[in-house]
C-alpha cells in the first residue's frame, strides 16, 4: 500500500465520519439512524478481498470508536470481520448486475448490527437486544442498500482491489 | 519480508493467510479488555477527548453550513415549476409558517430554560453551581441512547457530573473533553438511577431503582416491595444516599404503571422521564461529584 492509497483511505474515513455524525445522526428514526461507517469494511471487503477488508475494517472501527461512548475496540472487532466475511463470500460472484452491491450491503449491514448488539451483549451493555436492535435493523438496513452504490464507489477509489504484481509481492489476489 | 510458501499458497487459492485476520481479531480483544481494565491508565480517554476535540469543530461547521444550504437547495427545486401567482402565495405562505414555527421554538426553547431554571431553585440544588449548555448531536451509536452538549472541560464540566433538564434529571456525563461532552441518557439501557418514593398514608421513604429500556421506551422501576401501594402520577426523586451518583431530591420519572401478582418477588413498575428527553435543547450541567468509596472498604 503506497502512500498516496493511505491518505486516500484516511480521506474517505474522515469525510465518512464527518458525514455520519453532522448528517445522518440526525436522521432518527425511533431511535435509530442510518450507519454509513459501517459500510466501509462491507465496500473494502467487496471491492478489494478479505485481507484488505479486515484490515480497512480495523481502522475504520478504531477511528469510529475514539468517537462513540460504546468499549472501545467493539467497532474494530466489528468491522475487521465484516470487511473479512464480505470479501470472502463474495470472492466468486459475478459483479455484473447493480442490485447485486444493495444486496450484500444490506444483508452485511444486519449481520453486522447483530454481531456487536451480540458482542455488546457480552461485554456488559445489557439488554441492548431486544431494546436496541431491532429498531437498528429497521433503520440501518434500507438506508444500506440505498447507500450502497455511492459508498462503494467511494470505497473502490480509495482501497483499489490489488493488482496481480502487487499480489505476488504481498498483495490479495481475487 | 518475503513472502512464506504457506502464505504464497494461500494467495494463489483467493484466500488471505489466516494470520491477518488472527492478528486484527487479538488486537480488538486486547483494545476491548485494556478499556474495561483501565484504559491503559487513561491512555484510551485521552486519545478520546483528542479525537473529539480536533473533530467536533469540524463536525458543528459542517452542520451549521449543511442547514441553509438544504434549505436553499429545497427552495430552488420548488421554484421552477410554479407559476409566478403560485409562487408568490406560497413563499407567503412559508414565511407565515416559519414565524410561527419560530414562535413556537422561541416558545419552547423559553420554557425549558423556565423549567430549568425552577429545578436549580430546588432547595436540594440551589448551592450547586451549574453549567448550561445546549444539544449539539443526537446518540451517535445505535446502541447507546446519548446527547453531546457544547459545553467541555474548559468550562468546568467532567465525567459524572449529573445534568438535568426540562422538569427533572436528564443523566450523567460520560465522556468529556475541552469544548464538549457526551451524556448518557436515562434512557439508555446502561443506565441506572437509585430513587425514593413515598406511597399515599405514610411518611417513609422506599427506595427503588430506574433502569433504562432503550430510546422512547419507559424506564422500568425494579426492587419496589410486593404490595407497596404506589399509584400512577408518583413522582420518583434520586436518593441522595451517601456514595450516590446524583444529588438527592431530583425528579426523575413518574410512575405510569404498577401491577402485582401472588407470586412476584417486586411489584412490576413502568415510569416516564420527568424530563423529555426527545424534545432537549438545554440542560444544566450540575458541577457535583460522588464521593468516592475509600479503597478497601465494604
Amino acid at each position: 500500500m503506497t502512500g498516496a492509497d493511505l491518505a486516500r483511505a484516511s480521506f474517505v474515513v474522515f469525510v465518512t465520519l464527518v458525514v455520519q455524525h453532522a448528517v445522518l445522526d440526525f436522521v432518527h428514526v425511533g431511535g435509530a439512524h442510518p450507519d454509513m461507517v459501517l459500510l466501509l469494511p462491507v465496500a473494502a471487503g467487496y471491492a478489494a478481498g478479505p485481507e484488505r477488508g479486515a484490515i480497512f475494517g480495523f481502522a475504520v472501527g478504531i477511528a469510529a470508536d475514539l468517537l462513540l461512548p460504546t468499549p472501545f475496540g467493539l467497532s474494530a472487532l466489528v468491522g475487521c470481520l465484516l470487511g473479512y466475511g464480505v470479501g470472502l463470500a463474495t470472492a466468486g460472484l459475478v459483479r455484473g448486475s447493480w442490485w447485486l452491491p444493495p444486496v450484500v450491503f444490506a444483508g452485511a449491514t444486519a449481520t453486522g448490527l447483530t454481531a456487536y448488539a451480540i458482542l455488546a451483549s457480552m461485554l456488559g451493555l445489557v439488554d441492548v437486544i431486544p431494546a436496541d436492535l431491532p429498531g437498528a435493523l429497521a433503520v440501518a438496513t434500507p438506508a444500506a442498500a440505498v447507500l450502497a452504490l455511492p459508498v462503494l464507489r467511494m470505497v473502490s477509489w480509495a482501497v483499489p482491489e490489488p493488482t496481480a504484481s502487487a499480489a505476488a509481492s504481498g498483495g490479495t489476489t481475487r | 519480508m518475503a513472502p512464506t510458501r504457506r502464505t504464497r499458497a494461500a494467495r494463489r487459492n483467493g484466500r488471505p493467510p489466516w494470520w491477518t485476520i488472527a492478528v486484527l481479531v487479538l488486537a480488538s480483544i486486547t483494545l476491548i479488555t485494556l478499556d474495561y481494565r483501565g484504559g491503559l491508565n487513561g491512555g484510551i480517554g485521552g486519545a478520546r477527548r483528542v479525537a473529539h476535540d480536533l473533530f467536533s469543530p469540524v463536525q458543528r461547521g459542517v452542520d451549521d453550513l449543511l442547514r441553509p444550504v438544504g434549505s436553499f437547495l429545497g427552495g430552488m427545486v420548488h421554484a421552477g415549476s410554479l407559476s409566478a401567482q403560485n409562487t408568490r402565495l406560497r413563499q407567503q405562505l412559508e414565511q407565515a409558517q416559519r414565524q410561527a414555527l419560530a414562535q413556537r421554538t422561541a416558545a419552547r426553547t423559553l420554557q425549558q430554560l423556565t423549567d430549568l431554571e425552577k429545578l436549580e431553585g430546588l432547595p436540594s440544588l440551589s448551592t450547586i453551581p451549574a453549567v448550561t449548555a445546549q444539544v449539539t448531536a443526537l446518540n451517535s451509536s445505535q446502541f447507546a441512547d446519548t446527547v453531546d452538549l457544547d459545553r467541555g472541560t474548559s468550562s468546568g464540566i467532567d465525567v459524572g457530573m449529573p445534568v438535568v433538564g426540562g422538569a427533572g434529571l436528564v443523566g450523567r456525563v460520560v465522556d468529556a473533553w475541552s469544548n464538549g461532552c457526551t451524556v448518557r441518557l436515562l434512557t439508555d439501557t446502561n443506565s441506572t438511577v437509585s430513587v425514593a418514593f413515598a406511597v399515599a398514608g405514610s411518611t417513609a421513604q422506599n427506595l427503588a431503582l430506574v433502569t433504562g429500556r432503550g430510546h422512547g421506551s419507559p424506564v422500568e422501576v425494579d426492587y419496589v416491595e410486593p404490595g407497596t401501594q404506589l399509584t400512577r402520577g408518583t413522582v420518583l426523586t434520586t436518593t441522595g444516599l451517601q456514595h450516590d451518583l446524583f444529588p438527592p431530591g431530583i425528579p426523575v420519572a413518574t410512575v405510569t404503571s404498577a401491577t402485582s401478582s401472588a407470586s412476584a418477588t417486586q411489584e412490576t413498575v413502568t415510569a416516564a422521564t420527568t424530563a423529555d428527553l426527545s424534545q432537549l435543547q438545554f440542560v444544566a450541567v450540575l458541577q457535583w461529584q460522588a464521593q468516592v468509596i475509600p479503597a478497601g472498604s465494604s
